[in-house]
């Protein structure tokens, strides 16, 4: 979920639950206004009676009244006064055979020789009348205010948010990240924004500078070793041109000339690598996928029939390859294929598919042989890194390293599916632009 | 013929030097570029080698000055530096061919042969071992009257490999070089060479024994020519 989202699910939940909570307490809140309201309006009026009758003073008619609807009533009569009575309480009265609650305002004072009671009275649904209105005009007014303040929070994350949006979608989100294109600043007025813009950018040139020295490096160094690898070769090849050499002399410099191929092949290995990874190459050939295969099986028969392992490529005939490097794919293919014969059984197979997905074209190298468990599945693509059998092969665990290079250099995403004993299916997904139907 | 041989790694012009000399080329060695450019200036070669890695001139320059002086010459670019732009380059200006070092002398030869065969026309290539006719031209064999329409085209390349260095053993780690160059994998003392001459000898034997296609114990293959 993003930021954004999160921000603002909260808020309008916070929101909601504060204003839920504030509508469940309105009733509680508007009687307890409405009864003090009423309290001080009978004080008032008590005070009003009072002060006529100061003036008037009472005369022999004691007063009862009520008004038309039942809801307020007045009594002034003789009280027997055993103690002064000052009090407002909610209390039943009956009036005309009805039962009313009332808030009754009870007083009794002593007048010439007399005592006299008070009682001024407000019907209790009368001063709660208003509470459902006024309930439901707030829920509705509150509600009315949520949304506005929802809709202004959104927009607001939003505009704050929106540079980390971009630094998220042009720096960090692609198909290759670290994206080692030109910086180019986010504008921002948060000083958190730009801190995390600059820190990214300032990481992804450190990897740029990283990576740049390793490859410039792979390339040196291949280079270098390059020529003592040629002076070598050329002095053991002209060794092999006297004809006094012992045989003893002769086997020790094909020895030799083994070791040195080795170091050769690693060295061409790392050149090309490094060669791919430094766009050094063309992609301008178009070839179609059964003649690469076909290519590639030439050169590979021999080692199928040194196994006498069956091979099966079932490719459609109009899937032609475009926008490649043909040397690379060959290579790419060749590393595959080799690869299945090298760690299959003998009598074993190897089939190739090539399937539609979607948008995509996949081809699919499946071989009968001895598998990659699991524990080393992750780990095959790394250079160098000798899985236990390839120790048993001639190998130096730089095949699918090339493998991955020449893909990668493609667009090609290669996955592979592998059970020990059971044999391997490595999957190479085409982009739809690299066939041409 | 003449070779000029430019390369300022003196120990690998000298072995470039002395192998070419064995196959009776006549050299000159120069180890900058200064004293090639006023070599190619005066004298007129028939092949010349340039590494492009040259300290104190660009090979490319020299390329360029070699074409202009030595029309006629065959230019090879030997070099560590494989660029693939300064392939393209090389090979733009005139290059005849371009050879990535580290590479086989035995290569090289090769390579001169063959330029030499498509620079100055090509006549029937035809060699004549114990009733088998190879014809290198039209990559065919046949014996007799029959032709031996079973072999492949990488056997063929090894057939005619080993026969541009006659009477030389050939080892397995040369052969593949040859056969497999073009290859970059994670193989290494592959003994795939054996699998092939044994086909090649199957295929052979149905018409007649190649005798002289003679294995040389611990070492390689060589094709004996009694001349």
């Amino acid at each position: 979920m993003k930021l954004r989202t999160k921000l603002t699910l909260y808020n309008t939940i916070s929101k909601l639950v504060l204003v839920t909570l504030f509508v469940l307490l309105l009733p509680v809140l508007i009687r307890d206004i409405n009864q003090s309201f009423t309290d001080n309006k009978l004080q008032r009026q008590k005070k009003k009676v009072l002060g006529i009758i100061k003036i008037s003073g009472i005369k022999n008619n004691l007063y009862a009244a009520y008004s038309p609807l039942k809801d307020q009533f007045y009594s002034l009569d003789e009280d027997s006064l055993e103690e002064s009575l000052d009090t407002i309480r909610n209390e039943k009265r009956k009036i005309e055979g009805d039962t009313i609650d009332y808030r009754i305002l009870s007083y009794n004072f002593i007048l010439g020789k007399k005592s006299y009671l008070l009682e001024i009275g407000k019907s209790i649904d009368s001063i709660e009348e208003t509470t459902a209105p006024l309930q439901n005009i707030a829920f509705v007014v509150l509600l009315g205010m949520i949304l506005l303040t929802v809709l202004a929070d959104q927009f607001y994350s939003a505009y704050v948010l929106r540079p980390l949006g971009q630094i998220i979608k042009t720096k960090l989100i692609g198909n290759k990240f670290p994206n080692f294109g030109s910086y180019k600043k986010v504008k921002t007025t948060t000083s958190d924004f730009e801190y995390l813009d600059i820190s990214i950018h300032k990481m992804i040139v450190t990897i740029e500078t990283t990576f740049q020295k390793e490859r410039e490096f792979i390339s040196n160094a291949s280079h270098e070793l390059m020529t003592p690898v040629s002076i070598l070769q050329s002095k053991i090849e002209n060794m092999f041109e006297r004809e006094d050499l012992s045989d003893d002399l002769k086997s020790r410099l094909l020895e030799m000339q083994r070791i040195l191929n080795r170091l050769k092949s690693i060295t061409k290995t790392l050149l090309l690598i490094s060669q791919i990874e430094n766009d050094q190459f063309l992609k301008e050939d178009k070839i179609p996928l059964a003649s690469l295969l076909q290519e590639v099986y030439d050169e590979i028969s021999i080692r199928l029939q040194d196994k006498n392992i069956t091979y099966e490529a079932s490719v459609p005939e109009n899937w032609n390859l475009v926008h490649v490097n043909k040397f690379l794919l060959f290579n790419l293919f060749f590393n595959l294929i080799n690869n299945a014969i090298k760690y299959n059984y003998e009598n074993g197979g190897i089939k190739i598919t090539a399937t539609r997905e979607g948008n995509n074209f996949v081809v699919s190298i499946i071989d009968t042989g001895i598998g990659i468990s699991a524990e080393e599945l992750p780990y095959i693509f790394n250079r160098f890194k000798k899985m236990r059998q390839s120790l048993q092969q001639d190998s130096f665990g730089l095949g699918l390293p090339i493998v991955q290079s020449i893909a990668g250099f493609h667009g090609i995403k290669v996955e592979v599916q592998s059970e020990k004993d059971k044999g391997s299916t490595f999957r190479l997904i085409l982009p739809a632009f690299l066939i041409e139907i | 013929m003449n070779v000029l041989i430019i390369e300022d790694e003196k120990a690998l012009a000298e072995e470039l030097e002395l192998f070419l000399t064995n196959y009776n080329y006549i050299c000159e060695v120069c180890y900058n570029g200064t004293s090639a450019s006023e070599k190619i200036a005066v004298n007129l070669y028939d092949f010349i080698l340039i590494d492009l890695g040259l300290p104190d001139y660009d090979g490319l320059d020299l390329l360029k000055e070699a074409k202009k002086s030595n029309p006629e010459a065959i230019c090879m670019i030997l070099t560590a530096r494989a660029e693939v732009y300064d392939r393209i380059k090389g090979l733009d200006l005139g290059a005849d061919d371009y050879l990535p070092k580290p590479f086989s002398l035995l290569e090289l030869y090769s390579r001169m042969q063959a330029i030499t065969r498509r620079k100055f026309g090509l006549k029937q290539n035809l060699v004549d071992l114990g009733g088998f006719l190879i014809n290198l031209t039209d990559r065919t064999i046949s014996y007799y009257n029959d032709e031996v329409n079973t072999i492949t085209k990488k056997e063929f390349d090894l057939i005619a490999y080993l026969l541009l260095h006659k009477n030389r053993t050939l080892t397995r780690s040369q052969l593949s070089e040859h056969i497999w160059g073009s290859v970059i994998n994670d193989d290494y003392d592959s003994n795939y060479i054996d699998a092939h001459i044994k086909n090649i000898r199957k295929k052979l034997n149905a018409f007649a024994p190649p005798d002289w296609l003679e294995t040389v114990r611990g070492l390689g293959y060589k094709i004996k020519i009694n001349t």
